[in-house]
């Protein structure tokens, strides 16, 4: 009891001597919190939540958007966030890997960024809490745009044009890497996708779905397990789970959720990733193993591509006839992808239009 | 025979008039949202997953503590109805007749991390009987007697999966397959219900008492129990019968939907010979004394191969000479078993269509206690959808009972199976 009335004098104590500027240690995200409300049902996605560190605005948009596709934030001007999450590919790439600074793969798939403001830990490995954190990521790694973050930031602080607009947005002409972060994120928040036959469909539209999809949804959430994982709006419970996917190397297999947790119940365990607009972005999983969704589902069929020690006690043979995998093709291929103009149309600014 | 083609057509007609629009314990359907063939190949068999939710406390295997509780939750409750129209017939003649077969009430959660609780009770029904043993058991009475079939607590993961302890009324575990979430509704499983002369002790019946449960990653799985061994009557003795079933499962899978299992599964206990004239304790309680021993010892055997199920049980009884009222110098010794053949069809096995092979081998100055019964049947699930469900159910038996006489019977029934 004791330890309960000191603990908040404490906090109290402690609150003002975070200096302003200073930064805020980054609370983790811990499991209980992320999925404390178990299996939610399928449905339309709420819009996103907000972080109050870091508000939405139009003008805030506007250069994260502008930040997320210029290329000259890359050590060699060719590279940006858009080279791996375009737009037109589902937000993601041709993959089965990325490809990044002179021509450089990397180990794993590139996920989608759109709908990514819903994913409680970013990365298949769940290792940043936020948006804000994943974006500094890929700007300084050496294989994706090559660059550091005092290097980029000089380079945006010698482009006027931009100088003017974090003026604009963070009322301060020092650009630093948190707010370049802060600007992508906020872009990131406004790529949702609201709108596919399924949201209708769930939104009492009967004739959003076709015979053979409503199949598809019902074998998705029954004899298919699907929705065991991929549950709620977002169509992923933001777990870790070993498929037995097919490693790249087996002789040094990616140990995934394992590198951040240390946990062996995390080995070769990946993030769950959204169905949403899926059919946009073969190859499937982690490393892009599964070349289409036929050859994704046949993976769930056989309970696994690969024996694995740490196989997710949800992944067991599913028994599915050749018209099941069928129905359950056309519900993730047609019925999942969004129509929304505002995302789906999303078309990188033109060079002429990026700041200079 | 008008009224059966009557009845049919007007099951048809409800069948198509109803919405069959997308969306079994359904209580946890319910809870997440889920379709019946989450859990079931078909209702009420489970399939692999059902198999691991159960066995992890009704809750999903890695989610536990991080669901919704019970408390969070409308009233977990759930029902199952089956109504119907049977026919039967025997070598005195023919009977025909409406049918209230069954009701069970049904509440199940989970009440905190890794503690759950099922609730299962079925109230009395004054109503004509679905109990085929003869034209004049057609109409006997109760249909239904009011029991608490199951009530019991579930502590899981004491040890992580290798241990977890099922307190109070339950389905003890050597029911590896089980003859509460069986396809037929009126064909039981013959050599669940043999039973000696003098031992009051039923295979089928669920006990109370205490069982620990595990499985492990290479596919073995075991229970091993201390219960009274009466079923839901008050217990006869101060021995506890205990018991131990071990399965394996080969390949991926359960052994229920996918893989191969095998199992192996012995009972042993007590039935007094003498007990006090009057009941010695509150509770109805008897320290029943001249304690003679009996026993179970069975195999049990599942494959799967694509949709299709075939699932077997043998065993062996033996009871002591002195539970034997019928030949007091030798144990009585029977054994049975049956064989079950089963296939999914249609999409998310809307179709369920089954052959089964039931028999009892008795001793042979007993050999009225034979049975042979072929049986089949076809269920037709109206949809998958998330809170209810409703089969359409034609099942046929032909039994042949007895050894120097025998008995011819035929059943047939066409029902509606529904669970909400
Ligand atoms: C060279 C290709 C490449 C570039 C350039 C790149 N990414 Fe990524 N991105 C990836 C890959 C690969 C992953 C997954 C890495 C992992 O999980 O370890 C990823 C992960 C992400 C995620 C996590 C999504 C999720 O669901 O977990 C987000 C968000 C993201 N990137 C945004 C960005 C932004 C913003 C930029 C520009 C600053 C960017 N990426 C630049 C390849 C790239
Ligand atoms: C045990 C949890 C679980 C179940 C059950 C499950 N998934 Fe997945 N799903 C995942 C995880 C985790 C991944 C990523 C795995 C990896 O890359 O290693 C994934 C990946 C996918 C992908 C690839 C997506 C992408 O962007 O690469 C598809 C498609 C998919 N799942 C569809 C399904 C379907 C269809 C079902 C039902 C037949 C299903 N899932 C059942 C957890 C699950």
């Amino acid at each position: 009891m004791q330890k309960l009335l000191i603990y908040p004098v404490v906090l109290i104590l402690a609150n003002p001597m975070m200096l302003p500027g200073q930064e805020q240690p980054v609370k983790p995200v811990t499991a209980v919190n992320v999925h404390v409300l178990g299996p939610q049902k399928l449905g339309n996605l709420s819009p996103v939540v907000v972080p109050p560190g870091n508000p939405q605005s139009s003008s805030k948009i506007l250069l994260g958007k502008q930040l997320y596709f210029d290329t000259r934030l890359s050590l060699d001007n060719t590279i940006s966030c858009a080279t791996c999450h375009d737009p037109a590919m589902g937000w993601s790439d041709a993959g089965p890997t990325s490809t990044g600074i002179s021509g450089q793969k990397g180990g794993r798939r590139s996920p989608p960024v759109s709908n990514a403001a819903y994913s409680q830990l970013q990365f298949w490995d769940g290792r940043a809490a936020t948006l804000e954190d994943q974006a500094k990521g890929p700007i300084a790694n050496p294989i994706e745009m090559g660059s550091t973050h005092d290097v980029m930031i000089r380079t945006v602080e010698d482009i006027p044009g931009y100088v003017e607009e974090f003026k604009k947005v963070f009322g301060t002409s020092t650009i630093t890497i948190d707010m370049v972060a802060d600007a992508i994120a906020a872009f990131e928040r406004t790529v949702v996708t609201t709108d596919s036959p399924f949201d209708r469909y769930v939104r009492g539209d009967e004739e959003a779905l076709t015979r053979m999809e409503k199949k598809g949804l019902e074998i998705f959430n029954g004899k298919g397990h699907c929705t065991l994982c991929h549950w709620g709006p977002y169509f992923s419970d933001g777990r870790f789970h070993n498929l037995g996917v097919a490693p790249t190397d087996p002789a040094s297999p990616d140990e995934g959720r394992f590198v951040v947790t240390n946990d062996p119940a995390d080995k070769g365990a990946f993030k769950t990733p959204t169905i949403r607009d899926v059919a946009l972005r073969a190859p499937y999983m982690h490393n892009g193993s599964e070349k289409d969704l036929d050859a994704g589902i046949d993976l769930y069929n056989k309970g696994g591509r690969v024996k694995d020690a740490n196989l997710d006690p949800l992944i067991l043979p599913l028994s599915l006839t050749k018209k099941e995998k069928e129905a359950l093709v056309s519900f993730m291929k047609r019925a999942m992808t969004s129509t929304n103009p505002e995302v789906s149309g999303v078309k990188p600014p033109s060079v002429s239009d990026l700041p200079k | 025979m008008k009224k059966f083609i009557l009845y049919s057509i007007t099951v048809l007609v409800i069948a198509f008039i109803l919405p069959v629009k997308t969306q079994a314990i359904p209580a946890f359907a319910r809870k997440y949202g889920y379709n019946c063939n989450m859990c079931h190949t078909g209702f009420t068999k489970l399939n692999d997953f059902g198999q691991r939710f159960r066995d992890n406390g009704y809750q999903i295997p890695g989610q536990e503590g991080k669901e919704k509780n019970v408390f969070d939750l409308a009233p977990p409750l759930a029902l199952r109805l089956s109504f119907g129209h049977t026919l039967y017939n025997n070598d005195e003649g023919t009977a025909s007749s409406f049918n209230l077969y069954g009701l069970d009430l049904l509440a199940a959660g989970v009440l905190h991390k890794n503690i759950s609780f099922l609730f299962i009770y079925t109230p009395r029904i004054d109503e004509p009987s679905s109990i085929f043993s003869g034209l004049d058991s057609i109409n006997s009475n109760p249909s239904q007697f009011g029991r608490l079939e199951s009530a019991n607590l579930v502590f899981s993961n004491i040890i992580k999966d290798a241990l977890n302890i099922r307190i109070g009324r339950f389905e003890p575990g050597y029911h590896i397959i089980s003859s509460k979430r069986t396809y037929y509704l009126f064909q039981p499983y013959e050599v669940y219900l043999m039973t000696s002369p003098r031992n009051n002790y039923t295979f089928d019946d669920n006990q109370i008492g205490i069982e620990a449960t595990g499985h492990f990653q290479g596919g073995f799985k075991y229970a091993a129990g201390f219960t009274n061994g009466t079923g839901a009557s008050a217990d006869n003795n101060n021995y506890k019968d205990l018991y131990l079933s071990m399965t394996q499962t080969l390949g991926k899978g359960d052994g229920q939907s996918a893989g191969q299992r095998i199992g192996l599964f012995g009972y042993y206990g007590w039935q007094p010979l003498t007990l006090p004239g009057t009941v010695i304790a509150t509770n109805g309680q008897t320290n029943g004394s001249d304690n003679k021993t009996f026993y179970r010892l069975g195999v049990s055997a599942s494959a799967n191969w694509k949709t299709l199920n075939m699932q077997m049980i043998y065993y062996l009884g033996s009871d002591n000479k002195a539970l034997n009222t019928l030949d007091a110098t030798k144990n009585y010794k029977f054994n049975g078993g049956f064989v079950e053949l089963s296939y999914a069809g249609f999409l998310n096995n809307r179709l369920i269509a089954s052959a089964m092979y039931n028999w009892v081998r008795p001793p042979s100055y007993d050999s009225d206690s034979e049975v042979n019964a072929y049986s089949a049947l076809c269920r037709y699930y109206l949809g998958d959808w998330s809170a209810i469900n409703i089969a359409i159910h034609a099942e046929y038996t032909h039994r042949i009972t007895g050894g120097a006489t025998k008995n011819k019977e035929n059943v047939f029934a066409l029902a509606l199976d529904f669970a909400f």
